[in-house]
């Protein structure tokens, strides 16, 4: 009796082995045609939205590290996520599609955002007008495990100095991107995220994060005010940019942290806040007024991957940052006149 | 087939990381193929296990005849199972065919079409049994052995020393690159970048805003993956 179960599953088994055998040949070959790289990344793109997975996911760079706890679920055209920082200060992350609410549950404060205006920048990807092949070129390298699964390696490289390169892990199966890796000017890895372990396929537990979000009673909300602007508006000019890159966005906020917004002092100066991207990565740059005892004197600073530089205009305290070359925030930051009134 | 005589060596060494539960599913996969392809990779496997069987245990050193004489009397008892589904074919087939299974007989679904084509199923069938095995022992070996999962990425950790050179050329560096460790303070909490600047250092918590600000762009970044919002985690872990 026992062995005809035996046989059927060994049939099972055969056939789950020869199928793939065929398909894990064609990825090794490193090629990529130009018009496939921005198909990869939209395929890791989408996958992120199209599966239920759970997982730590780890970030370090710069001699910092970070983990945090990753949900996210969904149920037709509807997307639920929840990110637990386990490092540091405790941070709670929800999402329902562009609402987002961030838990600190230490100091009962609570931020509640809506993305629609921050966040367009998988349509950018999407348009297919942002010259990414221009810009970047990809490799495929042989296949790869992360946290588990097989992976498909996609090396993008840059093609000038005025950004930096990545390597892209994407689980074999989903396309779900596993682990990247920044890469710096001379090759070196400025910033890894990863997965340590993530289960994709999970059950989706969309009330969960319902729940959480209900529960804000005793928190002191603080709803972020974003004013869409333009740079000319405001009395400025970009002279030029960084080559490849595209204003996506302007607005003027406040940029203080939730919590000390209240009690300290006079309110703060509301920033400019402008954003140029070249399809993968951006750069913010923000113009506030300037005030001798915040704006000490120029700083630049690096942190993994991410660059900032900070300088004095006039009467005005410019401040650009992004995972680039620090030459590519100086670009930005130079370009800046004051028109005259 | 894919297992040319020119990596039969690697192939050697892959067998024996399979028969240790030590290689990942691709190689599982090459491995099963020159298994399926090259007659001398399944003595080689067969060896390996008997290897194996020793070590374990002295009962396992039986002769080769033992085993002939287990599998023939495996194959007999097939033949002469009956089949529920379509008991009237596999009578048909067994004097046909003497040690093949009628696959249509057992199977009514599409999986066999892969495997069976025609006689050579019989061929087959004792193969994939003995795969089927393997990869159940090589399952085991994975869930019996948690410890040689790998804990934590080297690569994650070595990269303090990896991104610390970055790109020196600038005069003004954070200290924490310098050294390395600077930005994890003792209890593990992430503090604020120090910055040299004109050779003094100071320290300044707003560049934090800025960073939080700029990342709160990348709520969903360009792949989707939310390391953005981890990245400002990081920014924002400093206790205020």
């Amino acid at each position: 009796m026992l062995t005809r179960a035996l046989v059927p599953l060994a049939l099972a088994w055969s056939a789950v082995l020869a199928w793939p055998v065929a398909q894990a040949q064609a990825p090794t070959v490193p090629v990529v045609a130009p018009n496939q790289l921005r198909a990869w990344l939209l395929r890791i793109h989408n996958a992120a939205s199209h599966h239920n997975f759970q997982g730590t996911f780890v970030v370090s760079g710069g001699g910092g590290v970070a983990s945090a706890r990753i949900s996210h679920f969904y149920e037709g055209p509807n997307q639920y996520e929840r990110i637990e920082s386990m490092d540091g200060r405790q941070r709670k992350v929800f999402r329902y599609n562009d609402v987002v609410h961030t838990v600190w549950p230490a100091s009962h404060v609570a931020m509640i955002e809506q993305r629609g205006l921050l966040s367009s920048f998988p349509a950018l990807l999407q348009a297919g007008d942002d010259g990414l092949d221009e810009w970047y070129d990809g490799q495929l390298e042989a296949l790869d495990r992360v946290a588990g699964h097989e992976a498909n390696v996609l090396s993008v490289r840059a093609k000038d100095g005025h950004r930096y390169g990545y390597r892209l892990w994407a689980d074999r199966a989903s396309g779900l991107l596993l682990r990247a890796d920044v890469i710096g000017e001379h090759g070196e890895v400025l910033e890894t995220s990863a997965f340590s372990d993530v289960s994709i396929g999970v059950r989706p537990q969309t009330e969960t994060v319902l729940q959480a979000m209900r529960r804000l009673d005793g928190f002191l909300v603080v709803r972020p005010v974003f004013t869409p602007t333009r740079l000319d508006a405001e009395g400025w000019t970009m002279r030029q940019v960084a080559p490849g890159f595209k204003l996506v966005r302007c607005v003027s906020r406040q940029i203080e942290p939730p919590g000390e917004a209240s009690g300290a002092g006079p309110a703060a100066p509301s920033v400019i806040q402008t954003i140029y991207s070249d399809g993968l990565t951006y750069v913010s740059v923000f113009i506030e007024p300037y005030r001798a005892d915040r704006h000490v004197r120029p700083m630049f600073a690096s942190l993994g991957a991410t660059s900032t530089l900070s300088l004095r205009q006039g009467d005005w305290w410019v401040t650009a940052v992004g995972d680039v070359p620090p030459a590519t925030l100086k670009i930005f930051a130079g370009a800046l006149e004051r028109r005259k009134p | 087939m894919s297992a040319g005589s020119q990596d039969r060596t690697g192939g050697a060494e892959c067998l024996s990381a399979l028969v240790d539960g030590e290689v990942d599913a691709v190689a599982v996969l090459q491995a099963c193929d020159a298994w399926r392809a090259d007659s001398e990779v399944r003595s080689t496997w067969h060896a390996y296990q008997l290897i194996g069987d020793v070590l374990r245990s002295d009962d396992l050193a039986s002769s080769a005849a033992h085993d002939a004489g287990f599998l023939v009397a495996v194959r007999a008892r097939l033949v002469a199972e009956p089949v529920v589904l379509a008991p009237a074919p596999l009578v048909a087939r067994k004097s046909a065919e003497g040690l093949a299974p009628p696959e249509s007989a057992l199977f009514g679904n599409g999986a066999l079409a892969l495997l069976g084509r025609g006689h050579r199923a019989g061929r087959w069938m004792l193969p994939t049994a003995v795969a089927a095995g393997f990869v159940l022992v090589a399952g085991t070996f994975v869930v019996l052995r948690p410890g040689s999962l790998p804990q934590v990425p080297p690569a994650a950790l070595a990269l303090a020393d990896v991104a610390a050179p970055g790109n020196g050329s600038n005069a003004l560096r954070p200290v924490a690159d310098a050294s390395g460790k600077g930005v994890v303070d003792a209890t593990g909490a992430v503090v604020p970048a120090a910055i040299i600047v004109n050779g003094r250092l100071i320290r300044d918590t707003r560049l934090d805003r800025y960073l939080a600000a700029h990342k709160q762009f990348a709520g969903s970044s360009a792949l989707g993956v939310p390391s953005a919002f981890l990245r400002s985690a990081t920014v924002d872990a400093e206790p205020r």
